[in-house]
């Protein structure tokens, strides 16, 4: 009897090469002619976020009031990311500043996409998931916006930005 | 498990970034399926993801090649060791496994087959949507499974470690049998190849490739780019081989000595009397000279404790460290255990010094040796940058004197996230004393059981491998590595 992914969910595995295969991924991706990797990466989050929901969601609803416990505990739970996280009311935004991303570490040359575009589509393809779920009138939904800096892009911190946007409201 | 591979395990498990298990083996399958968009074919997309693997963790050792002079450089020895290489690769413990050795006539090494009854990679795989990455199109019979990329991070590591230890063999590891396409278990079949017959598989592969006009960047290190340069670590693996330390431990004391007499003879042309006759009536120079060895091999795991000590606070904490230790080292520990590290000291010489040299050993007092080693580390540390002659009597005193010069960090958060640390490196410090205390029981041991069953026999002591020395020193260490692990998170 093999693993099941409900067991995978409380081990944890090392991401160093993981990490590099998606630089490399990139390098293939361009010689192949593909331009839009950016909205790959976050094709790829989306996908890890609609099979992972099937094994662990931190809460069953979010509203803006546990907004930020609810980000934080996925970067915790899911990436072992301690992360400082802003709410900008009047933009909508949230920014989300991780100093040790689990896909960016090295700064490379020859590529300009950051790995944690991965992460973009996972976060706000999770929370948007919760919430066309949940009951609550007031629930949240995230779009990513950009990856404003990375350390695959020689930044110090990645700090990764999205919009919410409320239900009901226009 | 033996004690080489456990601190392997431990220390490439704390020096690695993990996340969930599952985030992980989705990701891998997310990278198949993107491949599998550009290239519209199964078997050409596995054939990517292996190599996306291999270069993927070349890059990693490359980084990291410090860690691996420590591995075993024969390539038998590797698959011995494959549960490290797991734990290198995919940072959790292969449980359940067996191996199988193929008779391979005419060839130095046999073939492995290595069988893993569970497969995290393929767990649970085509029970989700997304799962659409399809094994039934499939159509050669010696196509790779889900596991190809890890296959390949396999490899690449294996023959990393093969290239810094300057051998001229290479692995080649080949997944056989997959659970995501139908196999009852994950099983890799590990080929040795001589360097001839490797670069002649490795251009068939590229040739492969490019025949099927899979476009991707090609091996760099095809040649045994041999390091010229020879650092300490190589050095000192040439006349002693970590991963012997099994071995090693087995020895009784005798032969210890034996072995060391061998090696004063075979490396420096000399009989141990006369080399040590070089250290006549500077008994306590050679002493001291241990001390100060000790501190710069410490400092040989990537000059990590010359790194940290460049940083000032680092640098002043360690410093009152080491002063606290050397004054509890006298203060707390009985005179007769400082004696009986003194006779086992006297009792390895003996035989292999000249008798003078002998006789003025023992004419130190337990209190003198510890003083000597001591004074010995305080030198290296000084040249690593510890400047002792600025510290204050105690830690407190430099704290108190900082917080009225506001020069540490009043920031809550930074002030909260060190306080988190806090407890866990109360518990290492408290480990760490520990483990002094259990070491303290060892030389009468060591003494008593010399002429039966060797140092090994010392330390398990009488109940067994798991309840004595050896596994509460592990067990410590395990916990050390459990401490440090939820630091770095």
């Amino acid at each position: 009897m093999n693993y099941s992914r409900n067991e995978l969910v409380k081990t944890e595995a090392t991401m160093n090469q993981m990490r590099n295969s998606l630089y490399i991924l990139v390098r293939f991706m361009e010689k192949n002619g593909i331009k839009n990797s950016t909205e790959i990466f976050r094709r790829m989050g989306r996908n890890i976020a609609r099979t992972y929901i099937n094994y662990w969601k931190p809460t069953d609803f979010i509203k803006i009031s546990n907004l930020k416990d609810v980000i934080t505990t996925i970067y915790k739970n899911v990436l072992n990311s301690t992360i400082s996280i802003e709410i900008n009311d009047t933009e909508k935004l949230v920014i989300v500043r991780d100093y040790k991303c689990a896909l960016c570490k090295y700064q490379y040359d020859d590529v300009e996409i950051a790995g944690c575009e991965i992460l973009l589509g996972m976060i706000s393809e999770f929370i948007s998931l919760i919430s066309k779920e949940s009951t609550e009138p007031n629930s949240i939904f995230l779009d990513p916006i950009e990856v404003k800096e990375s350390r695959a892009n020689g930044n110090k911190s990645c700090l990764q930005l999205y919009r919410y946007k409320i239900s009901g409201e226009a | 498990m033996g004690a080489f591979q456990w601190l392997m395990k431990k220390i490439t498990k704390v020096f690695g970034r993990s996340t969930n298990s599952l985030f992980y083996v989705l990701l891998n399958r997310e990278i198949l399926k993107e491949v599998n968009e550009i290239t519209k074919n199964e078997e050409n997309s596995l054939l990517i993801l292996r190599e996306i693997g291999k270069k993927a963790a070349y890059e990693s050792c490359e980084r990291h090649s410090g860690v691996f002079k420590f591995m075993p450089g024969n390539p038998k020895k590797i698959l011995d060791y494959f549960e490290i290489l797991w734990v290198v690769v995919f940072g959790s413990e292969l449980e359940d496994y067996s191996y199988e050795e193929i008779s391979n006539e005419g060839s130095k090494y046999n073939d492995y087959i290595l069988t893993i009854s569970k497969c995290p990679i393929c767990a649970g795989y085509g029970q989700d949507e997304e799962d659409s990455f399809d094994f039934n199109k499939l159509q050669g019979i010696e196509t790779e499974g889900l596991a190809c990329g890890l296959c390949g991070m396999l490899e690449s590591v294996a023959n990393f470690i093969l290239k810094i230890k300057r051998n001229d063999y290479r692995i080649q590891i080949i997944e056989q049998d997959c659970i995501a396409k139908g196999g009852n278990n994950l099983k890799f079949i590990c080929k040795i190849h001589d360097y001839k017959e490797w670069a002649a598989l490795s251009a068939s592969r590229i040739s492969e490739r490019k025949s099927k006009g899979i476009y991707l960047e090609e091996d760099t290190e095809e040649e045994i780019l041999q390091e010229t340069k020879l650092d300490i670590i190589d050095k000192i693996q040439d006349i002693i081989s970590i991963d012997k330390l099994e071995e090693y431990l087995d020895e009784p004391l005798e032969s210890l000595k034996e072995k060391v007499a061998e090696i004063i003879r075979d490396k420096m042309n000399m009989e141990p009397e006369h080399f040590f006759d070089y250290f006549r009536n500077y008994e306590d120079d050679m002493i001291r000279i241990i001390g100060y060895l000790g501190i710069h091999l410490l400092n040989e795991y990537g000059g990590l404790l010359e790194k940290t000590l460049k940083n000032e606070w680092f640098s002043k904490i360690f410093g009152y460290l080491f002063k606290q230790l050397r004054n509890m080292t006298l203060l707390f520990i009985p005179l007769d255990v400082i004696r009986d590290y003194n006779k086992l000291l006297v009792s390895f010489i003996e035989g292999l010094a000249p008798e003078e040299m002998v006789d003025n050993i023992k004419l130190f007092s337990g209190k003198d040796t510890i003083n000597y080693l001591f004074e010995g580390a305080q030198m290296a540390l000084e040249n690593l940058g510890i400047d002792f002659s600025e510290l204050k009597e105690n830690i407190w005193e430099e704290i108190t004197k900082e917080r009225e010069d506001g020069l540490v960090s009043s920031e809550t958060s930074t002030a909260d996230k060190t306080r988190e640390k806090i407890p866990q490196l109360i518990n290492i410090l408290q480990e760490f004393l520990m483990i002094i205390n259990d070491i303290l029981t060892l030389p009468i041991r060591v003494i008593i059981s010399e002429s039966h069953y060797g140092i090994k026999t010392a330390i398990n002591s009488v109940v067994s491998e798991e309840e004595g020395l050896y596994g509460s020193i592990k067990e410590r260490f395990d916990n050390i590595f459990d401490q440090i692990q939820d630091i770095r998170k």
